[in-house]
């Protein structure tokens, strides 16, 4: 096991010297340089992989950097124009609009309207999914079960969209009647209640099932990483499985699981074909879930759904839209890395002492990295005292087997 | 061997009441398209309209029966307005589109296909059909002023007198109406609103567009058979698509006119008219008011090639007109018909069609 991290932690160290020192060629690896200077085969390999991966880092930078500025310069000429007057802009989709931020403001609304009902469903149960595979499925119903979860994330998502349409639309109806009858007075469930079942509430539990591989597979990791000792100390204080749960994995998981829900939310964000086929959209603010004409529409099903027949000047204002999920998803996902940098660093830092080499390249790997985290808790968890006792809590092989 | 195909496809058509009509359409189409150049060779790319796609593919096996040597790739994912824009970035040798060019688009056609700019081709004919599902109730009939106030969702219960006072002796249930549109945008919701507010222009105060027009009480569903599964699944609901493309869904008779295609055919002889952008353009304006008969189907629904006048490429455009040649051919039509379900151009506008062709080089 030792073998295998020794030679895991090794291409990063080299990795994240080279990128610290990209200047200073000669002397990038001061401790092994004088082992290696005798054997210049090596130098061509070490240039090359250097090359290739600074550039592969800065490639990213450029590409993210090339959207940022098509979508700023496209989105220009729809934002500036005035869409009453304007003849490309005054009919079809764009009609009825004054200007751009009358059109995107109920487009970002019922994006984020329909993530976080999404989120709502979505995010309790990808964690209960978690903690079951990481804290109470016996080891072969966990590898199973973690298995089929991460196939999830496989299906694409126009099978769920379809799927959205022909089981849960029909599903929910009478859901959707019975809770019009009953509780039409709350506003969310107000309104004439929908007859085809293309609502909202339809679309956004779809959206769940779909954001629940994310959200359970980070939470999965972050979870079997808690350290023994806690647990097993909870335990023996007399702790039930629960309480030792909340006690002290929960505490020590908690960023670990805002960031995973704030991916899940970004992934949310984005989606497009399922809510493009289930939804029956409306351009406007609405928080009713249940009706079939006021169902807030989201921002990349807009454009999937009006992109075909745009104008120029429509198109350019369908990619002023997607501007703004661009600025939504960056902040949702700065988010999620301020959130996730803040405590694990603080671990990590706590570790150092362990293994000499590995924080260097580890500290600088991004927070959303979570293999390189759990492969940092595996280094410090072949120090972990704990035994597999008669009922603690997952061995060590279940957890290698919850994972593959 | 052209002459065989019409043969055959004249004799497996299934509209046995119009073979006197479609003897003579086999006969000018003989006429006036000379036979395929079957040494052809080269690939043909194109895109659009969705509606065309299922004609497309018959066309494209069709002609590929006789022009080996040509490969046709029609790209329906882009719809008609992003097939028309790819078209003017000149990625396509033809755009399929169901609404002839813009006026902003004929000036973009100019800049792309010199000073003879583009010609819009009538090749496509169907009719946009109104289903609907409603328990107990198989046959329906609509008039185009109800049709406009169920649209407009001004009458909201199947038992409303309006809908009653066209369906005699039919019992209607007091289901309330959901209507279900489209939510992505259309050449056929572009149609229906042209026929509802031209046929129906005090009820229907909503403009022409292709985007649906109406808010409220709305199922927006992306795509025909998004329309046709919203209205199959829900009760009470009622909605429009391509006829080609609603199944098994029940359409309704409107103004006791039910689809046919020898009933769009009759439509398009009666109501539409060339008005053309430029020279050989033969972009059409459907009169709806004079679709009252009880022959002719009340909405009819025309989609276009798109090409230039000049083409940049002499080779291509010799590809272009063989191909398109082909389509607008009777044979064409009548491939179309039999295997997408579309109706056949009358032979008037497929020779016109053809003559325009012939200018193009």
């Amino acid at each position: 096991m030792s073998d295998k991290i020794s030679v895991q932690s090794a291409p990063p160290s080299s990795a994240g010297g080279s990128g610290s020192t990209s200047t200073k060629t000669p002397g990038g690896s001061p401790q092994n340089a004088a082992a290696s200077r005798g054997g210049t085969r090596v130098r061509p390999g070490d240039f090359i992989f250097r090359f290739l991966s600074t550039g592969s880092a800065v490639l990213i930078m450029i590409i993210l950097a090339g959207v940022a500025l098509f979508l700023i310069i496209s989105a220009i000429p729809a934002i500036t124009a005035d869409w009453g007057s304007n003849d490309q802009l005054n009919t079809g989709p764009t009609a009825a609009f004054p200007n751009f931020w009358a059109y995107v403001g109920p487009l970002i609304w019922g994006t984020l309207w329909s993530a976080a009902i999404a989120l709502l469903f979505g995010a309790p149960i990808g964690i209960g999914i978690a903690l079951f595979i990481s804290h109470y499925a016996p080891r072969r119903l966990a590898s199973v079960l973690g298995y089929l979860v991460d196939l999830l994330a496989a299906v694409p998502s126009i099978v769920f969209g379809l799927w959205g349409i022909i089981v849960i639309r029909p599903f929910l109806i009478p859901l959707s009647d019975w809770l019009g009858a009953n509780l039409g007075w709350i506003p969310i469930f107000g309104g004439p209640v929908t007859t085809t079942g293309s609502t909202i509430l339809a679309g956004a539990l779809v959206l769940a099932v779909m954001i629940l591989p994310i959200i359970t597979s980070i939470s999965r990791e972050i979870f079997l990483q808690t350290p023994r000792l806690h647990e097993e100390a909870a335990l023996a204080l007399g702790a039930t499985r629960w309480e030792m749960i909340r006690m002290s994995v929960f505490p020590y998981a908690k960023s670990g699981i805002v960031s995973a829900t704030l991916l899940g939310l970004g992934r949310a964000l984005g989606e497009t074909m399922a809510i493009a086929l289930i939804i029956s959209p409306a351009i406007l603010v609405s928080v009713k879930l249940i009706t079939e004409g006021q169902n807030s529409q989201t921002i990349a099903a807009n454009i999937a759904l009006n992109f075909p027949i745009a104008t120029t000047l429509q198109r350019d204002a369908l990619i002023g839209t997607g501007l703004m999920l661009f600025v939504i998803s960056l902040v949702v996902n700065s988010i999620a890395r301020i959130i996730v940098n803040g405590k694990p660093l603080g671990r990590k830092k706590k570790s150092t002492p362990a293994g000499p080499r590995t924080p260097g390249p580890l500290s600088r790997v991004p927070a959303g990295d979570f293999a390189s985290a759990t492969a940092l808790d595996v280094v410090s968890g072949s120090s972990r005292a704990g035994k597999p006792g008669d009922e603690g809590p997952t061995p060590e092989e279940d957890i290698e087997g919850a994972r593959y | 061997m052209a002459a065989a195909l019409a043969l055959s496809a004249c004799s497996s058509s299934s509209t046995g009441t119009a073979s006197t009509s479609a003897a003579t359409g086999a006969a000018s189409a003989a006429a006036t398209s000379a036979p395929l150049d079957a040494s052809l060779t080269g690939t043909i790319t194109a895109g659009g309209s969705s509606a065309q796609a299922n004609a497309e593919t018959a066309w494209i096996t069709a002609y590929n029966a006789q022009v080996k040597g040509v490969t046709v790739n029609y790209d329906k994912s882009q719809g008609s307005g992003g097939g028309v824009t790819n078209w003017l970035a000149g990625s396509y040798d033809f755009a399929g589109s169901d609404s002839p060019l813009k006026p902003d688009q004929v000036t973009a056609a100019a800049a792309q296909c010199g000073a003879g700019g583009a010609l819009n081709l009538p090749v496509y004919l169907d009719g946009v059909a109104i289903i609907y599902k409603l328990d107990g109730v198989t046959k329906l009939n609509l008039s185009t002023e109800t049709i406009a106030k169920i649209f407009s969702l001004a009458i909201t219960t199947w038992n409303d007198p309006a809908i009653v006072a066209d369906n005699p002796g039919v019992t209607l249930p007091a289901t309330p109406i959901t209507t279900v549109a489209r939510s992505d945008g259309s050449g056929t919701t572009q149609t229906f609103t042209n026929f509802l507010s031209q046929a129906a222009p005090s009820t229907w105060t909503f403009p022409a567009s292709n985007a649906w027009p109406v808010t409220g009480n709305v199922s927006s569903q992306k795509g025909g058979s998004g329309v046709v599964q919203a209205v199959g699944a829900g009760s009470g609901t009622i909605g429009y698509a391509d006829h080609s493309a609603i199944g098994d869904a029940t359409a309704a008779t409107i103004n006791k006119v039910e689809f046919s295609q020898d009933a769009a055919t009759a439509a398009f002889a009666a109501a539409a008219t060339t008005v053309p952008t430029g020279t050989g353009d033969l972009s059409q304006k459907i009169d709806y008011s004079k679709l009252t008969g009880a022959d002719v189907y009340p909405i009819p629904l025309v989609s276009y090639q798109i090409v230039c006048t000049t083409f940049k490429d002499a080779k291509q455009a010799e590809l272009a007109k063989s191909f398109i040649g082909f389509v607008a051919s009777s044979v064409g039509q009548k491939v179309a018909a039999k295997n997408a379900g579309s109706a056949p151009i009358p032979d008037a506008t497929l020779t016109e069609v053809l003559a325009s062709l012939a200018t193009v080089k």
